[in-house]
């Protein structure tokens, strides 16, 4: 009974806090008040106040309008890194779980280098060689992510591959593509969903420190990552450059966190 | 000093449980009954009759969503109901022991034997340096011929029997009141929950512990409980000492539990699948030998499970495959299904081969619908049918196998073991097989949902002629069906030939085994 209310809470807190982000994301599409990278040297610094809800930056930017033209980049980011990670995660998870044998070593071998390194240094180095791009980033942070999904839908699979009905598909001649897509896949959803949850939170994280850097999402795009980088300097002299892209990055991080906290306790019935 | 009296008394129980909507669902109603001191109690009753609750009620381990609404449990005079969680934790294993069905996952996989029982002494005691003796000496009482070995060992090395053993015994070390036995022999072969059995009752009259024993198989209580209640629907329908409620049912569900249970062939309308005149063979092993490779220092190293394993199976034939568990009867299986690759010998199939396997849980894929399982089992067999034709077929299919136009739509946890069960034969027919391997399709099926299964096998073996390989340790399924037997022993099959003939004048060592256990236990 506690549980049960205690993970509604999560829900509650979690989306509202993610709704926050949707809107400003929904808003940054169709309309900013200011251009994202119009600059006007005479409005530089301004503190928040009805005309520049943020404030301005060291250029005169308004904060709020790159904050919610920041918000699509990082949504973008954020989900389609997940959905390559995903895809490649799913196909060798699937085929090292379900063969086993060489096929599972090579596969568990290279997944186990890809996560030996720091993964935000591998994604450096694949932005450094290929050159920093919107798509590059997303392939890049999609590969180093891509093992932990592996790992998962693996492990998973191997559990499944006992139980009767797997049997008695093989028995029945099915195709082991549809046995794994078909019959495996749909039973891994309670494992996947806090996954790709947990994924798009820190496929966040790595977007915002790659920007930071200067390897991540490239001006004239705005980044919440690349506002930091910019608004350091200010840290002391202009807070609010750094407060509001905080802000954002922590309601969205925060909100996902406390969202696969609900799926994880309602979709495994509440075991931890 | 053990209670004098009734050591345990239930009165007028209710408790329900909350559903997904949070509405309260009845599960035990007014339940009565007691427990005399040093006696065992025997609870059976069909599955979702609420054994389990009654269990979980008074050793207090029900979960958040059960709620006790009245009524009262006194335990030695104290009314548990009243108590508060923490108080009741103090009892549990001190004054009452619970052991549980599974055996695999009741013991710590990464602790010896000896450091899961020392675990519990230095519960009651506080101190586990004088636990070795007595540990030793209690692997001794529960039947295990050295101690020393067992006790180094982790539960992964243990097969079922032994570590349901090792669960009475950690349960024995705290010497408790009562001992509460949640179906502790259902996922065990005749021979050793037959010796699961007498190990309980030798405990029973040695130290004076009280047991309620649960069970859904009459024919296990029979020989082993002073008293045996019936419960249906979360009430005692039938209460009496086991002689009584086995020659003078009361009630008529009992009388029909009765019957189900003794798998009577002429009650039941089972006739069992003879081999037509001239009839072909469908399937014929020679010389299997098969096996499982563990991974040696250097190389691989295999295991041979089963040895040289010849038969050869006609047209329209039932056979029955018996054998203690352990003895490879299912990695035989597994070779014929081709799910293991045999390392030698030849199978040779006249047709297609389906399978029904033991656990009713496991049998159908959660995902998803019965009707997508009837339809993958089509698209398997190689024929093509619009969605159109596809529903009349299937409800016809359904039919046959005993179950209802609505189970159509329904995912498996939607229904119960037998109905699951049933499902999972339906996907058989759909393939129009030649031969089905039905691996221990009763075994974890109630008394109820058994006769209708073994009825149901028996039926299609009739009427659609279609072969089948039956594998169980429960003799009397074995006489209901099958005209031939295959005896299987350490990996070779030691007798085979015509059912009456095998199990009324024993050759082998293992078919003399299989039918004194059976006598007690089946």
């Amino acid at each position: 009974m506690r549980s049960s209310a205690n993970s509604k809470r999560y829900l509650y807190i979690g989306s509202a806090l993610l709704a926050i982000v949707a809107v400003f994301f929904i808003i940054g599409l169709i309309w900013t008040p200011y251009g994202i990278n119009s600059t006007d040297s005479a409005s530089k610094f301004i503190a928040p106040c009805a005309e520049h809800l943020f404030g301005t930056d060291n250029l005169g930017r308004d904060v709020f309008s790159r904050c919610l033209a920041a918000a699509r980049y990082t949504l973008l980011v954020s989900f389609a890194g997940v959905a390559v990670a995903l895809v490649i995660g799913t196909i060798t998870g699937l085929l090292a779980g379900y063969y086993g044998g060489i096929i599972d070593k090579v596969i568990m071998v290279l997944s186990n280098s890809i996560m030996c390194f720091p993964g935000i240094l591998l994604a450096l180095v694949a932005v450094a060689i290929f050159g920093p791009s919107l798509y590059n980033v997303i392939w890049a942070l999609g590969l180093v992510f891509a093992p932990t999904f592996a790992r998962v839908y693996r492990s998973s699979t191997i559990e499944l591959l006992g139980r009767d009905y797997i049997l008695s598909a093989k028995v029945m001649k099915v195709n082991p593509v549809r046995i794994m897509f078909v019959h495996i896949l749909p039973n891994l959803m309670p494992q996947i969903l806090p996954a790709v949850i947990i994924g798009l939170a820190n496929m966040t994280l790595f977007e915002s420190g790659m920007s930071y850097l200067g390897l991540g999402v490239q001006p004239p795009a705005a980044s919440y990552g690349k506002m930091l980088a910019d608004a350091q300097s200010y840290m002391v002299t202009a807070p609010w450059l750094i407060f509001f892209p905080t802000l954002m990055l922590v309601c969205y991080i925060l909100g996902l966190y406390f969202v696969s906290e609900w799926v994880r306790t309602s979709v495994n019935g509440g075991s931890k | 000093m053990r209670y004098k009296g009734n050591i345990l008394e239930v009165n007028d129980l209710c408790l329900s449980l909350s559903n997904a909507d949070g509405a309260p669902v009845k599960i035990l109603n007014n339940l009565k009954f007691n427990v005399r001191s040093g006696e065992i109690l025997g609870l059976i009753g069909d599955s979702g009759s609420g054994k389990t609750m009654t269990a979980l009620a008074v050793s207090g381990l029900l979960s958040d969503f059960a709620h006790v609404d009245s009524g009262e449990i006194i335990f030695e005079g104290e009314d548990l109901v009243k108590k508060t969680p923490k108080e009741r934790r103090l009892l549990l294993g001190e004054k009452i022991g619970v052991i549980f069905q599974d055996p695999s996952s009741a013991l710590d996989p990464l602790q010896t034997v000896e450091s899961n029982l020392s675990e519990i002494i230095s519960i009651r005691d506080g101190d586990k340096s004088k636990g070795h003796e007595r540990i030793l000496n209690m692997l001794k009482t529960v039947g295990f011929d050295d101690p020393k070995q067992i006790a180094k060992r982790y539960p992964h090395r243990l097969s079922g029997g032994q570590r349901q053993r090792v669960l009475i015994a950690g349960a024995a070390l705290m010497n408790p009141s009562l001992l509460i036995a949640d179906e502790p022999t259902s996922s065990l072969d005749t021979v050793t929950s037959m010796s699961i059995m007498q190990l309980l009752h030798e405990m029973c009259q040695e130290m004076g512990i009280s047991i309620l024993f649960i069970s859904h198989n009459l024919n296990t209580v029979r020989n082993f409980c002073d008293r045996v209640m019936v419960m249906k629907e979360g009430t005692i329908i039938d209460a009496d000492t086991s002689w009584d409620i086995m020659g003078q049912p009361k009630s008529a569900f009992t009388a029909e539990l009765l019957m189900k249970s003794k798998l009577d062939p002429h009650a039941l309308g089972i006739t069992r699948g003879e081999a037509r005149e001239n009839a072909a063979s469908v399937l014929t092993a020679k010389s299997i030998c098969a096996g499982y490779k563990y991974a040696g220092f250097t190389n691989d190293k295999m295991n041979h499970v089963v040895n040289n394993v010849d038969f050869d199976i006609l047209e329209g034939e039932c056979v029955g495959l018996i054998g203690s568990s352990g003895c490879g009867k299912t990695t035989l299986v597994k070779s014929i299904l081709g799910l293991i690759k045999p390392s030698s010998g030849i199978i040779e199939m006249n047709g297609r081969i389906a399978a029904v396997f033991q656990d009713p849980v496991s049998s159908l894929n959660p995902a998803h619908t019965v009707r997508w399982h009837l339809a993958e089992a089509l698209r398997a067999s190689g024929r093509k049918m619009t969605r159109e034709e596809q529903k009349p077929y299937f409800l016809k299919i359904l039919e046959d196998v005993g179950l209802e136009g609505k189970h159509l739509n329904r995912f498996p946890h939607q229904m119960s073991g037998g109905q699951r069960q049933k499902a999972a034969i339906a996907m058989c027919l759909v393939q129009e097989p030649a031969v089905i391997i039905a691996d221990e399709p009763f075994s974890a099926l109630d008394a109820s949902s058994q006769a209708s299964v073994i009825k149901l096998l028996s039926d299609i073996n009739a009427n659609r002629g279609t072969t089948m390989l039956i594998v169980s340790h429960n003799l009397l399924v074995i006489k209901a069906m099958c005209s031939k037997v295959l005896v299987m022993d350490k990996g070779r099959i030691v007798e085979s030939g015509n059912t009456d003939e095998v199990l009324e004048n024993p050759k082998a060592e293992a078919t003399h085994a299989l039918l004194k256990a059976g006598k007690y236990a089946v």
